[in-house]
């Protein structure tokens, strides 16, 4: 072939590499010395110039994988070498590879095919810019030609292929790196949808024409059935493409008022879009009655091949449907600006053929559990889901009912109670069920969404089958509840992902509950009551479990109705329940006041001894307290918002007096006759009933320290009230003096200490706040201090009961530290200051126990955090004090210490507590400096406190050695590590010239080398630190001072080599990096800001050394595009030697073309 | 309030007899310490979970024996009490090491505890060995529970 690169091939050399491969190949199947194998194939790939030997394999190779392996190399080979190759070679490639394709199309080897497509398609992408149009166009007519059958089904199948890979590799989401920029591959993109994409759909729309007849006639090859389903798929891939090129008519209020709209965001859950293909498509996607044509071949070859119950799953069914429901999702300018007509009739369209393979959805999932095929039906669902995204929920529900005398909401319930049904009695666990059901209540979630927003009513069907639905879903639930009462729950590590799936599926529930309020919440009620109604008759022989359970999931489905989930957000009584009862005016008669009131009664029950026993088994009161938690966020409205509702009530006209008022009740009902209050003394007895007498229940235990008292404490309104209460005051002289909530797990004792602690910010009076945090851990710091005191401290202190007892008062400890706010900072740095001395006492007695050295630590790290900014100078000197002792006690204890021990897993566990204390000594470090991001608020200056900086040196100086290089291969450590030396660097450089040599070299030495093989976050703060430490280097010496040659001199000797100064170090580490790693061009911004400086620095380094490595290219060509690349480097856009902003920004650029000219060439090594 | 109800640590000097000490299964963490079938253990992993589903809390303990590696597993009621053994460390300087592979260590009072045995493992034995050979001041940590002492952790603190 013409202009195909490469020299004369040796025959016999073709012959050996293509055995070698196929021997490679043949080992690597059979698992034997795969490693060699694997260097054979990557020599092919990286060898210079290797087409002819591929090409060769490619042709005579009866090895598929081994021809596999050759299109790789071609297409690795020439990306790479693309700089190198001429004109004629680029073309000449591309047209071998497509030849390549089409001689072979009959080949039963897909996947080579696919492969060398695929290769063809990168390099037409590669070249695309260069290429001429004609050029470009008559590769494109070979393709037209076969994409229409001139040359058979197997080359069209080819064709489309190619087109397809085509498409892939230039959709910028599926493209292959090939070392440009992201420019490069938008212009590609934007040229491609221009000029070309509309082409190929036309084409494919020919190539499903040619051969549908002879498919629906049951006399098609199944050649023709391949290339047929190609084609669809085709069409479907350019559907899916990200169009840009479009511009949309602007939004007219006819267009609003037909109901049409756009919310795209939920069909991204099942990764899907909205398609905008824009005007220019219109012709050939909606006025030549495409769709309707696909949608009548679709229909029609299922009639015809209805008698084959796997029709539906036949690729031919699968790529005509997914083209189906993706033309569903079409919206925008490609409808014309017809007020929506075109687009609601090509919905009504698709709706009417869609609808055959979802209905009637009751005997269609029968038959799905019986066997038949899922995927139409789930497909059908998704065209569902995407009309109900671009319409209106009035929309939505009038299209069906053209053809059906009831709506398409009533179908959607029943598809969804036919959906829940499945799940819960889904023994097989089949994905095809949850997937029906996430999608169909993922349409519900679209449909209500789109009620609330413009506050429209639900029409009166609508309700009815909404109500109905959500009847069919809680007595399901119920049932399966009951049924699986007497179940084990499932271990705690499974337990939490469940629960959250769970409660994303109620809250969708709830919302349909919410959508017909006005029924729903009265069936809930009675629920409830019936089962109250059955506790309170037995008499303790039956047995209870399974009412208990349907108590269980009723108030989790109740929470979800009457509330809202929003973590950490200010909560709204729903829109729903506000809006949905305007006829209730008394407050007794309010559907949501009196379920509220029935279930607190209800719950109430469990102070009662006797009662809990009976019947508040943990299970019950997890589900209680997580309850009151929900809806005291929800409806104890703080005071002035609930009494804002009543005020604007007055003012608004007769019409919604009705509506108003029962917002007013909604909004102020919690608050009235002081059962607010009430309400907060229950949540403080039930709290102290669940920590102490359900001894061990953890789950419990939790939802009552980190849900319901964090609840109450975090809004100021709750808590304001909550302080002042006598039972609010036992809690805490509980917490403070007895012994009764020593009984708690050590992570739930620092959740109390900082929720209790944290009430102390609602205190009003500074004084009774302060009061009240002394007397809540005066105590425990007291005991702290008391105790490691005692003069028998050392004999007791390894005995397990004192060990538990340590734990707690440094986990409570820490969890007050954790609630430090700027008016309770003081009392508590008291507190860390009376225990100081104490801690290391501990430090020294528990040096083998890592758990409590652990514990401190993170005492420590928490307090500094919470301190750090807000102290005076004499406050920072002690605590830095104590830091730095605190780090010198632990360095003595740790350093050159060998865990001894026969099982290996203890060992691990060893190493992974000393992990935890490095990362926590780290952070200690960090928070100690965060005081410099306010620094300049402060002065520093005062006479004998101490300099921040040089206490980090120190402190890092200490911790340095403990982290072994081993443990520096950790990501989390090794970014605190780098971050921690970046921000020094930055900050203090200075510094550095003053730290002893040994300093300097167990800091900076060696760690730097090894932190470039990492992830690219961590390369980036080396940079950044290099950048700073040779940024001052060059500003010093330029002000004529020694910087940071005179102490470095030496420093970096240890390789055997010459000693140099640091700054040439550096400069050769970046040379090694730009040039032989696998350098990530993200960096490149980075790498040059940090490269400037050295070079600044090191002007004479330089050039040696890059003339040393341009001589030992052996290539004349690579030798001198190297030169050329270096001297750009340097000498191109105006660079001069200064580090100013201009200049770094030169630079920068003409690093970014360095590499992107090097990059490629230099892989080869 | 009384004073009685301060906190203070129960124990006595002379409490070390006991040799362990019951806590609440609920409280015992991770990397905590546990007795599994009179076997002192270090936990390393702990799930709960519910007997049916409206019963009490229950844990489930996996914990490896700290002298002999071995793997133990244990249920227990979350409420109830587990018995959590007195690991003791203590370090000593190592003085001689014998043909037989006896060590030779150094008390705080003066006296040589001569009862100990070097670990079997290899790599371990040759660091303490070398160490030892070199010449270089090691300190031996050694655990204790239960009864049983073994040799847990090696400290180079000589002058570099």
């Amino acid at each position: 072939m013409q202009g195909f690169p490469g020299g004369a091939p040796d025959p016999q050399q073709l012959q050996a590499t293509m055995l070698a491969l196929e021997q490679a190949w043949s080992l690597i199947q059979v698992h034997m010395n795969p490693s060699e194998a694997e260097k054979v194939i990557s020599s092919l790939h990286s060898s210079l110039m290797p087409y002819q030997t591929c090409r060769f394999i490619l042709e005579t190779s009866h090895v598929p994988n081994a021809r596999f392996q050759a299109a790789g190399a071609i297409g690795d080979a020439a990306i790479r070498e693309w700089g190198i190759l001429s004109d004629d070679n680029k073309k000449s490639l591309i047209v071998y590879c497509l030849n390549y394709v089409m001689e072979h199309a009959s080949s039963p080897e897909g996947y080579v095919q696919a492969k060398v497509s695929a290769m063809a398609a990168r390099l037409l992408k590669r070249g695309w810019v260069e290429f001429l149009d004609q050029e470009k166009s008559a590769i494109f007519f070979e393709v037209e030609q076969s994409i229409r059958g001139i040359h058979g089904p197997n080359r069209q199948f080819a064709a489309i292929n190619f087109l397809e890979a085509l498409v892939s590799e230039f959709s910028p989401g599926t493209a292959s790196a090939m070392g440009l920029p992201r420019e490069f591959h938008e212009q590609c993109q934007w040229s491609l949808e221009v000029k070309f994409l509309k082409d190929f759909y036309c084409w494919a729309q020919a190539a499903v024409f040619n051969t549908a007849g002879s498919i629906l006639n049951e006399n098609g090859s199944i050649d023709e059935a391949k290339a047929c389903s190609a084609a669809f798929c085709l069409m479907f891939h350019i559907l899916s493409w990200n169009f840009k090129h479009n511009v949309e008519h602007a939004d007219s209020e006819a267009k609003i008022n037909s109901g049409l709209r756009s919310d795209a965001i939920n069909l991204k859950k099942f990764e899907r879009s909205l398609v905008k293909p824009g005007s220019m498509w219109s012709d050939i996607l909606i006025s030549s009655e495409h769709t309707t044509w696909v949608l009548n071949f679709y229909t029609t070859a299922r009639q015809k091949y209805s008698y084959d119950p796997l029709w539906s799953d036949s690729s031919i069914a699968t790529s005509c449907r997914q083209l189906i429901v993706q033309l569903c999702s079409l919206a925008g300018s490609v409808f014309p600006n017809d007020n929506g007509d075109a687009h609601i009739k090509h919905l009504m369209h698709i709706l009417c053929a869609a609808v055959l393979w979802i209905e009637p959805p009751d005997v269609i999932a029968s038959s799905i559990r019986n066997g038949a095929s899922e995927s139409e039906f789930l497909d059908g669902c998704h065209a569902l889901l995407s009309i109900a995204s671009l319409t209106t929920s009035s929309l939505f529900d009038n299209l069906l009912k053209s053809i059906r005398h009831y709506g398409t909401i009533n179908l959607l319930s029943a598809l969804t109670s036919e959906a829940v049904k499945s799940f819960l009695d889904n023994q097989n666990e089949e994905t095809w069920v949850s997937d029906a059901l996430d999608i169909s209540l993922e349409i519900w979630n679209v449909i209500l969404g789109d009620f609330d927003a413009d506050k429209s009513p639900m029409s009166v069907d609508g309700a009815i089958a909404a109500s109905n639905l959500f009847k069919i879903i809680v007595e399901s639930h119920l049932k399966a509840a009951a049924d699986s009462a007497f179940e084990d729950t499932d271990h705690a590590k499974y337990f939490h992902v469940s629960v959250s799936k769970r409660d994303e599926q109620l809250a969708l529930y709830a919302q349909i509950a919410r959508s017909a309020a006005d029924t729903t919440i009265p069936f809930l009620a009675q629920l409830f009551s019936e089962r109250f109604a059955c506790l309170s008759q037995t008499n303790g022989e039956n047995d209870l479990t399974q009412t208990l359970e349907e108590l269980y999931w009723l108030l989790l489905i109740t929470s979800h109705v009457l509330t809202d989930s929003g973590e950490g957000e200010t909560l709204l009584i729903p829109e729903a329940l506000q809006a949905g009862f305007p006829n209730v005016v008394e407050v007794a008669q309010h559907p949501v006041v009196t379920l509220s009131w029935s279930i607190m009664n209800f719950s109430r029950r469990c102070l009662d001894p006797g009662i809990r026993a009976r019947y508040f088994s943990p299970r019950l009161m997890e589900a209680v307290v997580w309850f009151l938690a929900r809806w005291i966020a929800t409806y104890l409205v703080p005071l002035d918002v609930s009494r804002g509702h009543v005020s604007r009530a007055e003012f608004d006209n007769a019409d919604n007096h009705g509506l108003q008022h029962s917002r007013k009740v909604l909004n102020s009902f919690a608050w009235e006759n002081n059962q607010g209050e009430l309400v907060l003394d229950f949540v403080v007895l039930i709290s102290m009933v669940a920590l102490t007498t359900y001894q061990g229940e953890n789950e419990l235990q939790t939802l009552t320290c980190q849900k319901l008292l964090a609840t109450v404490v975090r809004r100021k309104h709750t808590c304001t009230f909550i302080v002042q209460l006598d039972s609010w005051h036992d809690l805490t002289r509980a917490f403070a003096r007895g012994r009764s909530l020593f009984s708690l797990s050590g992570r739930l004792q620092r959740s109390l200490a900082e929720t209790l602690a944290c009430a102390a910010s609602c205190i009003k009076d500074p004084e009774a706040s302060a009061q009240y945090l002394r007397d809540l851990m005066g105590p425990v710091a007291g005991c702290l201090v008391e105790n490691a005191s005692r003069s028998d401290f050392k004999s007791v202190a390894q005995q397990a009961d004192v060990i538990f007892m340590v734990c707690c008062l440094l986990e409570r400890l820490r969890g007050a530290a954790r609630a430090t706010q700027p008016h309770t900072q003081k009392v508590l740095f008291e507190m860390g200051h009376t225990v100081m001395n104490s801690l290391l006492t501990l430090l020294e007695v528990y040096k083998n126990q890592s758990a409590i050295i652990n514990m401190i630590l993170r005492f420590v790290v928490d307090f500094v955090d919470g301190q750090a900014v807000f102290l005076d100078a004499n406050e920072k000197s002690v605590l830095v004090n104590f830091c730095l002792q605190l780090l010198q006690i632990y360095s003595s204890h740790n350093i050159w210490k060998v865990m001894l021990s026969l099982s290996s897993s203890l060992r691990s566990e060893s190493q992974a507590e000393k992990y935890k204390d490095l990362c926590a000594l780290l952070r200690l470090l960090t928070n100690i400096c965060s005081k410099d991001l306010v620094g300049f608020l402060s002065d520093s200056s005062i006479e004998g406190s101490q300099d921040i900086g040089e206490v980090i040196y120190v402190g890092l100086d200490i911790v340095t050695p403990l982290i072994s290089l081993d443990l520096l291969k950790y990501p989390k450590l090794s970014r605190d590590y780098f971050a921690l030396v970046s921000h020094l660097l930055e900050v203090y450089p200075e510094k550095v010239a003053n730290l002893n040599k040994d300093a300097f070299a167990r800091i900076i030495g060696t760690r730097f080398i090894l932190s470039m093989l990492q992830d690219s976050d961590i390369v980036e703060r080396c940079l950044t630190a290099i950048n700073a430490l040779a940024s001052y280097h060059f500003k010093e010496r330029l002000g004529g001072r020694g910087g940071l040659n005179s102490q470095l001199m030496e420093s970096e000797g240890s390789n055997g080599k010459l000693q140099e100064s640091i700054s040439s170090h550096f400069l050769r580490l970046m040379l090694q990096l730009l040039l032989f790693n696998d350098f990530r061009m993200e960096l490149a911004g980075s790498a040059a800001d940090a490269f400037l400086p050295l070079l600044l620095c090191e002007h004479e380094l330089y050039q040696r050394l890059v003339q040393e490595f341009v001589e030992k290219q052996q290539n004349p060509t690579v030798k001198s595009r190297l030169a050329m690349a270096f001297h750009n480097l340097t000498n191109s856009n105006n660079l001069s030697s200064s580090l100013d902003r201009p200049n770094r920004r030169r630079f920068r650029k003409n690093l970014r073309t360095f590499l992107r000219d090097v990059a490629g060439f230099m892989q080869i090594e | 309030m009384s004073d009685s109800e301060e906190h203070h640590f129960e124990s006595k000097a002379d409490a070390g007899a006991s040799k362990t000490y019951p806590q609440q299964a609920g409280t015992i963490r991770k990397n905590g310490y546990i007795v599994i079938k009179n076997r002192p253990c270090k936990v390393v992993e702990v799930s709960t979970s519910k007997t049916g589903k409206h019963g009490h809390a229950k844990c489930h303990f996996v914990a490896i024996d700290i002298f002999t590696g071995k793997k133990l597993e244990d249920i227990v009621p979350s409420s109830h009490n587990c018995d959590v053994p007195h690991v003791n460390r203590t370090e000593y300087q190592l003085i001689d090491i014998s043909e037989d592979g006896f060590v030779s260590l150094l008390t705080e009072n003066g006296n040589t505890k001569d009862d100990l045995k070097l670990p079997t493992d290899d790599n371990l034995l040759s660091q303490i060995k070398d160490g030892f050979g070199e010449g270089k001041d090691l300190v031996v940590t050694v655990m204790s529970a239960m009864g049983e002492e073994q040799i847990c952790a090696l400290k180079d603190v000589g002058p570099k």
